[in-house]
């Protein structure tokens, strides 16, 4: 499966789900990430529930301050 | 999770000690080993703290499980609900712009509206949002924002939030709700089509009369990208759908200082964890009052949404998950009746708040309308007789027993 990450391509072996995810790409403060998946904010409850397909693009963003 | 479950157990700030609560991160700054660590997290590459009026992890912590409740993307908590609501009509609006406002919502944000925001050439229009067709004609090419309350305190007329909410899609401007006094336990805004929800969590969500906070919730619905404030349109080139909050998050909220102290953060998730059921036992307690009030000789009239009679009772099964709230009104016929009543209840406590777990009563035309002028208090359906109650979580008979001494 090809993921976009943070605008760079990926490839996975494995079926996963964000929560997932975030384990395998070993997301800095996970609780406080925001995901956006292929262009909508993922709210926090489908993070386990959301499986990933071919394609998908996602973006981990913090508006914690700083530049975004 | 179901809203219990998610009020007790979403996002906490991590700790290393397995404390089963959220610590209270009560610092100013958080330092780097290096320079270029902390220029990544201003560049805004890396995650990071920078300074406590711009994140802190207990806030952020409460901002997530906020967010979570009102089944949105994103929150920000502020220091109090005004904090809340000028932090985000200023985001959203600038000089020669206009503002759609409910009549018959709290007395603060009309002050805002009307004093403070025509110093800046912002303009607001008050109409009567329980009839949506009249309310909706006064939209034009400058307004650029809608504002409403789910319960609007004291009015209590409840507007068709739906119907607003598509004719904001028209027009392509976002609808603010105010859901203070109904809670996410009550009216999820955003599933009606609001576009950002604000909370004063000094009220049911601290739930204990403890801590004065507020916040600033996206729920995802309008789109930035497409929208018509060009500086936000900006921002989500980098942030997307998270455009707004990052706008006040780097500019707005940032710069006008209005964060909220992390030990009053942590006193809202406390709140928090009880908010479900306590928002039963307010709203039942508030049924049953109303009803014995409604049928008292001495009783001029009763205003709750939750009676029959109301004419808000159907938007209370469409909207409310049939829960009317904690909030009713009552006459005694003059004012000097009404101050009696006040000066002889000993349960209920006469305090200008709401949503304590402790019945409050205030007369409204003496106290937070004072300095709106008799004909402006009748726009605001405030009357001289008018008493507020906020019903606590006691016992219903001890309640009732304390209303008919002083009444009596
Ligand atoms: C509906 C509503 N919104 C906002 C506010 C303002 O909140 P705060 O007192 O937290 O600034 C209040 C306070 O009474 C309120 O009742």
């Amino acid at each position: 499966m090809k993921l976009t990450i943070n605008g760079e391509e990926k490839q996975f072996e494995n079926q996963m789900t964000v929560s997932q995810l975030l384990t395998v790409e070993q997301v800095k403060m996970p609780d406080m990430v925001s995901v956006e998946y292929n262009g909508q904010i993922l709210k926090r409850p489908d993070f386990d529930t959301t499986n990933l397909k071919d394609d998908d693009k996602i973006e981990f963003l913090y508006f914690m301050g700083g530049g975004r | 999770m179901k809203p219990e479950t998610l009020a007790i157990h979403g996002t906490t700030a991590g700790n290393g000690f397995g404390a089963t609560v959220t610590p209270i991160y009560q610092t100013v700054s958080y330092a780097f080993d290096t320079a270029a660590e902390l220029a990544d997290v201003f560049a805004g590459k890396t995650p990071g703290y920078i300074y406590t009026r711009i994140a802190n992890p207990t806030s952020l912590a409460l901002e997530k499980r906020l967010a979570d409740l009102e089944n949105s993307i994103g929150c920000i908590a502020t220091s109090s609900g005004m904090a809340a609501i000028s932090s985000t009509v200023l985001s959203l609006t600038r000089s020669g712009d206009k503002i759609l406002a409910a009549t018959g919502i709290f007395g603060g944000t009309v002050s805002l509206f009307e004093n403070i925001l025509p110093r800046f050439s912002i303009e607001t229009v008050f109409a009567n949002a329980a009839n949506t067709e009249t309310f909706i004609s006064n939209i034009d090419d400058r307004t650029k924002l809608i504002f409403l309350e789910t319960i609007p305190n004291p009015s209590l007329e409840i507007p068709d939030i739906k119907a607003i909410a598509r004719a904001a899609k028209k027009f392509n401007i976002p609808l603010i709700v105010d859901n203070t006094s109904a809670t996410p336990i009550l009216v999820k805004p955003g599933d009606l089509g609001a576009d950002i929800v604000i909370h004063s969590t000094s009220k049911y969500i601290n739930g204990h009369g403890t801590a004065i906070g507020g916040a600033i919730i996206d729920t995802g619905n309008y789109n930035w990208r497409n929208g018509v404030f060009t500086d936000i349109k900006n921002t989500s080139k980098k942030a997307g759908p998270l455009a707004f909050l990052s706008h006040l998050r780097n500019l707005v909220y940032r710069d006008l200082g209005g964060c909220p102290a992390p030990m009053n953060s942590f006193i809202m998730l406390q709140g928090l964890e009880t908010l479900p059921i306590r928002m039963k036992t307010h709203c039942a307690n508030a049924l049953k009052l109303a009803n014995y009030l409604n049928d008292h000789t001495k009783v001029s009239w009763v205003n709750y949404p939750g009676l029959p009679a109301s004419d808000s009772n159907q938007r209370v099964a469409d909207q409310l998950n049939s829960m009317a709230g904690g909030l009713l009104t009552f006459g005694l016929g003059s004012k000097e009746l009404s101050e009696k009543f006040i000066d002889s209840v000993k349960l209920a406590k006469n305090a200008a708040n709401l949503g304590d777990a402790k019945t409050l009563v205030l007369h409204p035309a003496s106290t937070i309308f004072h300095e709106f002028d008799e004909q402006k208090r009748i726009e605001m359906s405030v009357t001289d007789d008018m008493i507020r109650v906020s019903v606590g979580i006691e016992h219903f008979e001890d309640i009732k027993n304390d209303f008919q001494q002083a009444i009596d």
